[in-house]
């Protein structure tokens, strides 16, 4: 599978899920919006739809919608620490071109 | 590049519109604050890796200040200007104060509160409230990166109004956008209720640096509901650090101690309290500025003996909560255990004793204030959860009174009362051509006005000139979700009604804020101005967001004219928004507030029909069941 | 319904003395969830004023509702029957007799520290106010006779302060 999650990004995943105490996995996807056209979507997963392809990546089931895969092939999610901040980060090949802070991007 | 955190379904943010919300546990020896990331609450660190921040404040001459750690180090050396457990003072008088022979300040009588004279000049502590604040808020956006909506403020839950008007005070000139004022064991149970699922009445203990409280909760089916609270605003763990120094002295018959001397000997006593917490035996070694050393010895047994007497004084709180909520020691659940000073073995097992089960200490007493207060604020900032809603039910810990003849004190709104509540009372004149009348606020149990705390003395200028008796002028008491009071009044008989708003004396106005701002800013007055046309327009943009939302999915409660008038007012707030008139602004904004006030009963109306709708009738008819 | 509404009609709940009070209860928080200013904290200002008046509208429905001596006085007071609380406290003599011994008893047990005794008075006198409370659901659910039900909230507003008086006894033996 072409998106794959790293070795802190499926720790920090499963970490929260456990936590959560619920959900199936982790659903990553894009959406119109935003300065610069596209959005990410990272959220939990309580429920499937018809249109998602599931995976799992390091243990970690990973749900993504159709509609998304292709601006999400081979991209990389990462965990970060940046000074006192910390989340997730999208690696993503697809990118052209993204607003100042990479809320929002361009393919 | 932004670090992304995980939503709930179908909760993902539109980009840049994340709301940042958090949770500060301002505490009278150390402070934190607290966030929601990917779902769970966290307690942000500082860089060194270290969550709690002293709540020490030292002022330079320069008025730069020092905030935390660093000025921790320098208390003994620069005692007078090195504020420690600020807390105490919050909201309080000079004879208010316990122990102010030991403090090192030069303490300045100020009308309702206490100030202090630093090198920097003189500071209220509202002010040096607001540098721990500050501190906490700058550490906040930079772990979170970005703007905060809002924050929610711990306070003791046994706080009086003075005290909790400071600590919102505090809270705006710091510049935070105070979503809530919280109780600190409520705080506690959300953490460890929604942790734990817990269902029943629970108890909080919950002894602090500088405070002690205990609620007694209801928690059902996501209700947190508190029955009674009490508690001691001048009881916590400096008191137990103030029986050692006491005891050191008698025992090595010292002469009175310098500022420095005096504050590195707390330091040492505070050290032993809390090695006594996992050892038998604490020595105290301390060389003092006569070059003569103190060295003694503390054991466990001794120390208990000599706090014995602060400890059950947090026992009679517990027994008259206990009695308030109509309830007895068996009736609890559990009893969660909160704030450093219950790591002492000596209050673990009074309180064991007391409720005969074991006290519950499975989250970080340190932290579990700080950690609800963030969930608490992600909730109320209208960030989506994983854990279904809840609703909190909190009371106001102390009565509300008014002073009749003979400094007498009539109770207004009975302490425990669920907040908000108001409460309406009438007066009449007893003078012929009576034009004023004063009236005196208090808050306390007791029965004399002198043993009460004042809160507020007004006037009621404007009465109709009438005979005695003849003019009804009615006072209406509320209290709002904060716990904080406010008084309006206003004659009925006449077509003339006269309404004000009295906020008690000792709050500070708008202005006074204000200028402390422009003091403690460099281009005040820009920045200042800046700021406040920025926020009008937020609030612009977010109501004219909110309305129209509100159309969107209720239009039908209003009629054509109704919708046209508030489509008009939408549009002249637009135009002001574009415009950098902040008066402008609020003007149009109170417009469209007025505009949309039927709308907005009607929606509400609407929301409690559809909650009650689908119950049946012959559930109701059943028998009495008290 | 709108905020002048009376409490009953707040909860959507019928007009009579017998009450199902765990409905009231979870009638309550139904409604507080709705109108609680928690809900309204990020929103405008009028709206965060509405929200505070609702809420604190259904809190005082709720407290009035919740205790039948409140619940009872509401109740006259909405069929036009002013309790005249204090202008009006004439008491029937063997009534007044029978207070005084009550409070006779209950100084004595506080005098004595007789914390027992004290509990036992608190149990007859909730025993004899549960009567009275009985009599006045009859009165005001079924035979809507408004005068006697006065009658019987006067006598029990008596009975409910001594209540609170030993009460205050046990509290100050505690101590």
């Amino acid at each position: 599978m072409a998106i794959t999650l790293s070795d802190k990004a499926a720790t920090h995943v499963a970490n929260f899920l456990t936590k959560r105490g619920k959900g199936l996995g982790l659903r990553l996807g894009v959406r119109t919006s935003g300065c610069s056209g596209m959005a990410y979507k990272l959220e939990f997963v309580d429920e499937v739809n018809e249109d998602d392809v599931i995976f799992e990546a390091k243990g970690v089931k990973v749900i993504v919608d159709a509609k998304s895969m292709p601006y999400l092939e081979g991209m990389e999610l990462d965990f970060a620490r940046e000074g006192l901040n910390e989340g997730f980060k999208f690696n993503n090949p697809n990118v052209k071109d993204q607003c100042g802070c990479g809320e929002s991007f361009n393919v | 590049m932004a670090l992304f955190q995980i939503a709930e379904p179908g909760e993902s943010a539109a980009p840049h519109e994340h709301k940042l919300a958090i949770g500060i546990d301002l505490g009278t020896t150390n402070s934190l604050v607290a966030t929601v990331r990917s779902g769970i609450a966290v307690c942000l660190a500082d860089e060194q890796g270290r969550p709690l921040l002293p709540s020490v404040v030292r002022y330079h001459a320069d008025s730069t200040t020092e905030v935390g750690y660093d000025a921790q180090r320098q208390q003994a050396v620069d005692p007078k200007n090195t504020i420690v457990s600020v807390k105490r003072f919050m909201g309080r008088g000079l004879r208010d104060i316990a122990h102010v022979e030991s403090m090192p300040y030069d303490f300045i009588e100020a009308p309702g509160m206490v100030k202090l004279k630093t090198h920097a000049g003189i500071k209220s502590p509202v002010e040096v409230s607001a540098e721990v604040l500050k501190s906490l808020k700058a550490r906040a956006e930079h772990a979170l990166g970005g703007e905060l909506v809002g924050a929610v403020i711990t306070v003791p839950a046994y706080f009086d109004d003075a005290q909790r008007q400071a600590t919102k005070d505090a809270a705006r000139l710091a510049g935070l956008n105070v979503l809530r004022l919280l109780n600190e064991p409520t705080a506690a149970a959300i953490a460890y209720g929604l942790d734990n699922g817990a269902e029943g009445v629970y108890a909080v203990y919950d002894l602090g640096g500088g405070t002690f409280d205990i609620s007694i909760l209801k928690l059902t089916k996501g209700v947190f509901e508190v029955m009674s609270t009490g508690g001691d605003s001048a009881l916590g763990g400096d008191d137990f650090d103030h029986r050692i120094y006491c005891w050191v002295i008698e025992q090595a018959k010292l002469q009175p101690l310098s500022p420095e001397d005096s504050r590195r000997l707390m330091m040492r006593c505070r050290e032993a309290k809390e090695f006594l917490s996992k050892n038998p035996e604490a020595p105290i070694m301390l060389r003092v500025d006569s070059g003569e050393m103190i060295e003694v010895k503390l054991d466990v047994a001794t120390f208990t003996n000599i706090t014995q007497t602060l400890i059950s004084k947090t026992m009679q709180p517990v027994k008259k909560a206990l009695r308030d909520a109509g309830l007895r020691a068996d009736d609890i659940k559990g009893v969660v255990m909160v704030g450093g000073s219950t790591r002492m073995p000596q209050v673990q097992k009074a309180v064991g004793d007391f409720f005969r089960q074991e006290p519950l200490t499975n989250l970080d007493p340190d932290k579990v204030v700080a950690l609800g207060a963030a969930t608490q604020a992600n909730l109320l900032a209208g960030n989506k959860t994983g854990k279904d809603d809840w609703l909190l039910l909190d009371v106001i810990p102390l009565s509300l009174g008014l002073e009749t003849m003979g400094g007498l004190t009539e109770k207004v709104i009975p302490r425990n009362s669920t907040i908000p509540t108001a409460r309406a009372q009438e007066f009449t004149t007893y003078k012929d051509g009576q034009t004023a009348m004063a009236i005196h606020v208090v808050q306390g149990e007791r029965e004399m006005i002198a043993d009460c705390r004042s809160l507020a003395r007004f006037e009621l200028r404007g009465i109709p000139a009438m005979v005695a008796g003849a003019a009804r002028i009615r006072v209406t008491f509320q209290v709002d979700a904060d716990g904080l009071l406010s008084v309006s009044a206003r004659e009925q008989t006449t077509g003339v009604e006269s309404s004000i708003t009295v906020k008690p004396s000792y709050g500070l106005s708008d202005d006074e804020i204000a200028g402390m701002l422009k003091d403690s800013m460099e281009h005040a007055k820009d920045d200042a101005m800046a700021r406040a046309l920025r926020e009008a327009q937020v609030e612009g943009e977010r109501m004219i967001e909110a309305t129209e939302a509100a159309l969107a999915e209720d239009a039908h409660l209003l009629n054509e004219t109704e919708i046209a008038r508030i489509k008009a007012t939408i549009a002249k707030l637009h135009a002001t928004i574009a415009g950098d008139n902040r008066r402008l602004i609020n003007i149009a904004m109170d417009d469209l507030g007025f505009e949309t006030q039927a709308f907005a009963h009607r929606r509400m109306d609407q929301s409690i029909k559809k909650v009650l709708s689908g119950r049946k009738v012959d559930d109701i008819r059943m028998g009495e069941e008290e | 319904m709108d905020l002048t509404a009376d409490f009953f009609s707040l909860f959507e709940l019928p007009k009579t003395f017998r009450l199902n009070v765990s409905e009231l209860d979870s009638r309550f928080r139904d409604v507080q969830a709705q109108v609680h200013p928690d809900r309204f904290a990020h929103a405008s200002e009028s709206e965060r004023r509405m929200s505070m008046q609702w809420a604190t509208r259904a809190n005082e429905a709720y407290q009035t509702l919740k205790k039948p001596l409140e619940r009872a006085r509401y109740l006259l007071e909405l069929a036009g029957h002013d309790i005249q609380a204090e202008s009006n406290t004439a008491m029937p003599l063997d009534f007044l007799v029978e207070q005084m011994e009550w409070r006779e008893a209950v100084m004595e047990a506080r005098i004595g520290g007789d914390h027992h005794e004290l509990e036992r008075l608190y149990l007859r006198l909730r025993g004899d106010m549960d009567a009275h409370y009985a009599a006045i659901g009859e009165l005001l659910d079924d035979s809507h006779d408004y005068a006697q039900a006065t009658d019987q909230v006067r006598r029990l507003m008596f009975l409910d302060k001594l209540l609170h008086e030993i009460d205050d006894a046990l509290a100050s033996l505690d101590d």
